[in-house]
């Protein structure tokens, strides 16, 4: 398993996980994405698989494509509308982000940080929640930018489902490392389910993206053969 | 008998909504439903109308204020049960795509015989012949609730009981199905 997480079994909504009382049980549990609990009852939201960490955090995990903003998650978004000084950003959830001009490392109100309509941008949430619309920020608690901010031309952006984008940011995923011993590329990994690909060559940018894209349908280790296979048809 | 009811379902959500429908506290649901042949019409109209209220009753709608949640359906091929194909198709598109729901529901419809029978899953020359047709739609909970009843035709107290008896073992197959089609979406990552 991968980290110190368990999977425990499919479960589908109005499933019960577990009883439980605050009062009488000992210890605590922690309930993630997926999960509710309504009269001393556990019970599933989402259809999935459940999983365990050692900690006592229980969850959902879905294989979904639908991104629904979630605060202190790195994605990227697409610059859509300018209203003086704030951007509009698409981050592919039902409400458009936005974002301030100053943040950005090293923005101030004399040196603006210009975003033209249509670039990417690669940021983190700080606001996300049910009541209110997306806020994200390009800097981090110590106005560094962390390698966020505009992402360079020239790269191409795709998207994928959101549970292969979790699955290549795992640093025990080894996918990505497979990818890099045949082609020098960036790649920068939204959790909104898009992915962003720079490399030398168009071809290997293409080849690169069907290489990610077959994560859909394969698990990791199938696809390393058939990713090797593909890039190796390249050189 | 089986398999020439084929309903295809799918769901976009929680998406952007128009000003006028966006609701301040919950998220806003429409199903739009297209016959196989023909236009859409006020049958059309009437059976979006009870799937709406049936999946409503499921979907936890105050998670996603100010958004619209889509649910299409298209009839593939009816031979009687569009009603109860579609409800189903309408719950796997659910679980599909990922909305947050308290249950999983099921439709199952019979009809009522002159000489009294039931008929799980009757074929449009049967429900012709019968006095009565019903479908239930039912919750996954251990006792089964009815969260939508359908019915046309004449039937006494105890043969609607009768029904409703009948559609509530059935249903347990559909929920098996449900488990069945999920365990197997999840395959890969169980095995690993």
């Amino acid at each position: 398993m991968l980290g110190g997480l368990e999977s425990v079994r499919v479960v589908l909504p109005g499933d019960e996980v577990m009883s439980y009382n605050p009062d009488s049980s000992g210890g605590s549990i922690f309930l993630g994405p997926g999960l509710r609990w309504e009269d001393g009852m556990v019970r599933a939201a989402k259809a999935g698989l459940l999983k365990k960490t050692s900690r006592h955090l229980y969850f959902v995990d879905t294989h979904q494509k639908r991104y629904i903003p979630q605060r202190r998650e790195y994605v990227i978004g697409i610059v859509t509308k300018k209203k003086g000084d704030i951007y509009k950003i698409d981050i592919g959830g039902s409400e458009q982000a936005t974002i301030s001009f100053l943040s950005f490392e090293n923005a101030s109100k004399k040196t603006r940080r210009d975003l033209a309509l249509g670039d990417l941008i690669y940021g983190q949430l700080i606001v996300a929640n049910k009541h209110m619309e997306p806020e994200m920020v390009c800097i981090d608690a110590y106005d560094r930018a962390m390698g966020m901010g505009v992402l360079p031309a020239g790269g191409v952006m795709f998207n994928v489902s959101l549970q292969v984008a979790r699955e290549i940011i795992n640093p025990d995923c080894p996918f990505l490392l497979t990818l890099s011993k045949k082609v020098k590329y960036t790649v920068v990994v939204g959790m909104n389910g898009r992915v962003w690909v720079k490399a030398a060559h168009q071809n290997s940018m293409v080849a690169l993206m069907n290489c990610i894209l077959m994560l859909e349908y394969m698990t990791p280790d199938e696809a390393n053969e058939k990713a090797l296979k593909l890039l190796e048809a390249l050189m | 008998m089986r398999g020439l009811n084929v309903a295809l379902a799918s769901v976009n959500g929680p998406g952007d909504v128009k000003v006028s429908n966006r609701l301040y506290n919950r998220s806003h649901l429409e199903v739009c439903y297209s016959p196989s042949t023909g236009h859409s019409m006020i049958r059309e109209r009437a059976l979006e109308s009870v799937i709406m209220r049936t999946v409503e009753q499921a979907i936890l709608v105050h998670l996603h204020p100010r958004t619209a949640i889509n649910i299409t359906i298209q009839e593939m091929q009816s031979d009687g049960l569009a009603l109860s194909a579609s409800v189903n198709a309408a719950c796997m598109a659910l679980l599909d795509a990922g909305i947050q729901m308290k249950t999983t529901f099921a439709a199952v419809t019979c009809c009522i015989t002159p000489s009294g029978t039931v008929i799980i899953d009757p074929t449009e020359a049967e429900i012709q012949e019968s006095v009565a047709e019903a479908t239930f739609v039912f919750e996954s909970s251990g006792e089964a609730s009815v969260l939508t009843a359908h019915q046309d035709g004449r039937l006494s107290y105890e043969d609607f009981k009768k029904c409703l008896h009948h559609c509530q073992v059935a249903s347990k197959d559909v929920f098996a199905f449900y488990r069945r089609m999920t365990e197997k979406k999840y395959q890969n990552e169980i095995e690993s």
